[in-house]
């Protein structure tokens, strides 16, 4: 659900300051008297439009493609003037309300203008939230913005200025997998983040990570999150470290209810430790791997744990449970596939490894509760699998024993049949 | 002859003869033979296939026991054949097998024939029924080859299919009822389990049972040589010589048969998802490769037809004239004899390198 209506919120993002509110708004900035019937061949933008598709801006070009314009709403809607003179300086003429460029708490105080408007969103687009301002002020940026700090992101920052496209068109730069890219073209800028004091590895650390893979790789736009799905996108701020488990929960639950109910939660919370955060990392979370487990130095639970201590002894049971399933897999699989190469059918088999495998992710997912009784039961399902696998692969190549000593046995049956028609063959009266 | 109750067997026998003419038939049968000439082994063949037609028959019985016939239960009936039914695998793999030898012994039968000139007058009709014949066997392969309802003969199912579309005008009705619809679907499989069990089993036995009659009332094929000198005419008794020896190659044939489903068992690979992509190399059965193969060396248009459709005209046109060849060859011209020898030989190195070219490729 997040990543359906996250990216639908920055469509509409509105940055405001506090010390400019909504109801600042010029009278003519509200949307309640544009034409709600405006076809895309017909373009609004009357004489601005006109000249801007001459212009270098990209303007005109840019305003083919935007939501906005095939809704109708014209140019004046955000920058005041008169569309209907065809001279720029009579346009822009005092009394036309013209505005210009807009400046980043314009733009907040503009767009926010219809898309906090209830009545108005409701005869445009009733189902998207008008909740953007909101959540705007609460984010870093909005706060920011609020201190006079123009460099941070507002809406046109990430959904563009003239070529607003839907959040689920592919080519909006708030669609899902072009987020990343989005939010780490300023926060993956060492010079434009110099003043800020925040790293500006996290773009690069994401692309690696399994999310990072997920959405960019193989695109799974609905299941990877991407920026705005941990941190917000309206609201966008850092996660507070009460707030992880909650953030990573919202699509491993499991894990995060398992989580919660361990001896590690109050423990961590006592530290000061952020839940998921430190043992997979932030941004560059990746696969867990042999060397996280164990009581080796340098494993995950060695960080908290010494050598020796309850968490280090559950530490080492979990690594080598695990190992023994894995080299487990090894040998079913060899067996399995040797039967296979020798024609045998072990479909059965390979429903239990499959079954194994599954109690296998199950048991990671286990790890979570840290406790060894609720991992050991699930671990004799996992046995159990690999066992009747085992013994699948095992009768296969038994019964392909017995399948060619009945083959031999059968050939020497018909061997003797044929021997028998031979003779009496040669003892048939000859042929003339 | 006694018929006392201490020998039922002798009392059976006579209480038949009493009714059955079958003093007739032990006298026909005892005075049928069998030519002996240099082509003599080819003639050993038919029976092969005759004999493979029931084993065929026979474990394709047994397998319906078992299997179901929908798109929901075939993959999983068939693999619980192979799994769990006591010797399923051995009933199937012998089913698949002997069906891939039966086609093959009819290949060599039906050119064998050819090269023997058999087909001649008046003959005409056993050459035609035979035709027809292995056009039914071909059926029979593409009809079952759909029923384990995997992945590789989906999308074989696919291919074939379309090829039958590519033939102008009745191409499309005929491929629209074969599948039960515009793409092969969980619509066809029923339609093949029918064709596969009932109407070609009724079709190829009303014309086994033809092409036997036909064999029967004009005698085996004699060579040529022989009209010309009777003397060099040698022969044998139906019964027991050949009927001896044809038993013996039956006999070879069935540890063929067994050596094969035990070392190659049919496989079954993975259930056909007909949402999925076409996986690569996907090719037809090996009878049907020469003509697969031959399509893709197809330009892309010949004039105003499509490249595949050229194609299937050319094969028409062949098969045509294979059929016509009892009247096109009536022995009169040596040089007409000679041109279809050639145009035979011709045709069997063709399939056979396009056979081998699918294959490989």
């Amino acid at each position: 659900m997040m990543k359906v209506f996250a990216p639908a919120l920055i469509c509409v993002c509105v940055a405001l300051s506090a010390d400019v509110g909504a109801d600042a708004l010029p009278a003519d900035a509200g949307a309640q008297d544009l034409p709600a019937d405006a076809g895309a061949e017909n373009l609004p933008g009357g004489q601005c439009l006109e000249c801007h598709l001459t212009t270098e801006d990209q303007v005109g070009e840019l305003w083919q493609d935007d939501v906005h314009a095939r809704a109708g709403i014209a140019c004046d809607a955000c920058h005041g003037g008169d569309a209907t003179q065809d001279d720029s300086d009579l346009a822009k003429q005092p009394g036309s309300g013209y505005r210009g460029v807009l400046s980043a708490s314009e733009i907040a105080l503009s767009c926010g203008g219809c898309h906090s408007d209830v009545e108005y969103m409701k005869t445009r687009k009733p189902l998207l939230p008008i909740d953007q301002l909101d959540k705007y002020r609460t984010s870093e940026h909005g706060k920011l913005l609020a201190k006079g700090e123009t460099r941070v992101a507002q809406c046109a920052s990430c959904h563009g200025a003239h070529g607003v496209r839907e959040v689920n068109d592919a080519k909006s730069p708030v669609y899902a997998s072009n987020v990343p890219a989005t939010c780490g073209g300023c926060h993956g800028d060492v010079e434009y983040m110099r003043d800020f004091d925040i790293k500006t590895n996290q773009y690069d650390e994401y692309v690696q990570s399994v999310h990072g893979k997920a959405l960019l790789e193989k695109n799974d736009v609905r299941g990877a999150p991407a920026c705005n799905d941990c941190h917000g996108n309206h609201g966008a701020a850092p996660p507070s470290i009460d707030a992880i488990t909650n953030i990573c929960g919202t699509c491993h639950s499991y894990n995060a209810e398992l989580f919660l109910g361990s001896p590690l939660a109050p423990a961590f919370k006592e530290k000061s430790l952020a839940d998921c955060v430190a043992c997979h990392g932030k941004h560059l979370i990746t696969h867990v791997s042999e060397e996280w487990e164990g009581d080796k130095p340098g494993a995950t639970c060695r960080k908290c744990h010494e050598e020796g201590e309850e968490g280090s002894d559950l530490a080492l049971y979990f690594t080598e449970t695990f190992g023994s399933i894995r080299q487990s897999f090894g040998e079913i699989e060899q067996l399995l596939g040797e039967a296979e190469v020798k024609g045998m059918d072990v479909t059965e088999g390979e429903d239990y490894v499959e079954a194994a495998r599954q109690g296998l992710m199950q048991a990671r997912t286990l790890m979570h509760a840290f406790s060894k009784p609720m991992m050991e039961e699930k671990v004799i399902e996992i046995a159990e699998n690999q066992a009747a696998a085992l013994k699948v692969g095992y009768a296969a190549l038994r019964s392909l024993e017995d399948r060619r000593r009945g083959l031999a046995i059968s050939t020497l049956l018909l061997l003797f049949l044929t021997l028998l028609v031979a003779v009496k063959i040669r003892t048939l009266p000859p042929l003339d | 002859m006694s018929t006392s109750p201490e020998n039922p067997e002798r009392s059976l026998l006579a209480w038949a003869r009493d009714r059955y003419p079958i003093a007739k038939f032990a006298e026909w049968a005892k005075h049928k033979t069998v030519p002996i000439g240099p082509g003599a082994f080819w003639y050993y063949f038919g029976g092969i296939s005759l004999f493979l037609f029931l084993i065929q028959v026979g474990t394709g019985i047994l397998l319906m026991f078992y299997y179901k016939g929908s798109v929901d239960t075939a993959f999983e009936s068939v693999r619980f054949i192979s799994a769990k039914v006591p010797f399923g695998w051995l009933v199937r793999s012998a089913h698949a097998w002997s069906a891939n030898l039966m086609i093959f012994s009819v290949f060599i039968h039906m050119f064998s024939v050819f090269f023997m000139r058999a087909y001649r007058k008046p003959r005409e009709l056993t050459w035609l029924s035979g035709i027809v014949l292995l056009a039914l066997l071909l059926g029979f392969g593409f009809s079952g080859y759909l029923l384990p309802w995997n992945e590789l003969a989906f999308f074989a199912t696919k291919v074939g299919t379309d090829i039958i579309g590519v033939i102008p005008v009745i191409g499309d009705p005929i491929m629209y009822v074969l599948r039960g619809g515009e793409e092969v679907s969980g619509s066809t499989l029923p339609r093949f389990f029918a064709l596969h069990v009932a109407l070609f089993p009724a079709l190829l036995t009303t014309f086994i049972v033809g092409h036997l009659f036909f064999i029967q009332l004009q005698g085996i094929h004699e060579p040529d040589a022989w009209t010309a000198h009777p003397e060099q005419r040698k022969t044998m008794p139906f019964f027991p010589h050949f009927f001896m020896r044809e038993l013996l190659l039956w006999l070879i044939t069935l540890n063929v048969l067994g050596v094969l489903a035990v070392f190659f068992p049919a496989e079954l690979g993975i259930e056909a998802d007909p949402f999925s992509s076409a996986p690569a190399g996907i090719k037809p059965e090996w009878y049907f490769l020469s003509t697969f193969e031959f399509l893709k060396y197809m330009p892309a248009h010949v004039g105003p037809l499509e490249g595949e459709e050229f194609g299937l005209a050319l094969i028409s046109i062949g098969f045509l004239g294979w059929c016509l060849v009892p009247w096109i060859d009536r022995g009169r011209n040596p040089l007409i004899t000679r041109i279809v020898m050639v145009a035979g030989a011709a045709i069997l190195v063709f399939l056979t390198i396009m056979t081998y070219l699918g294959h490989t490729a």
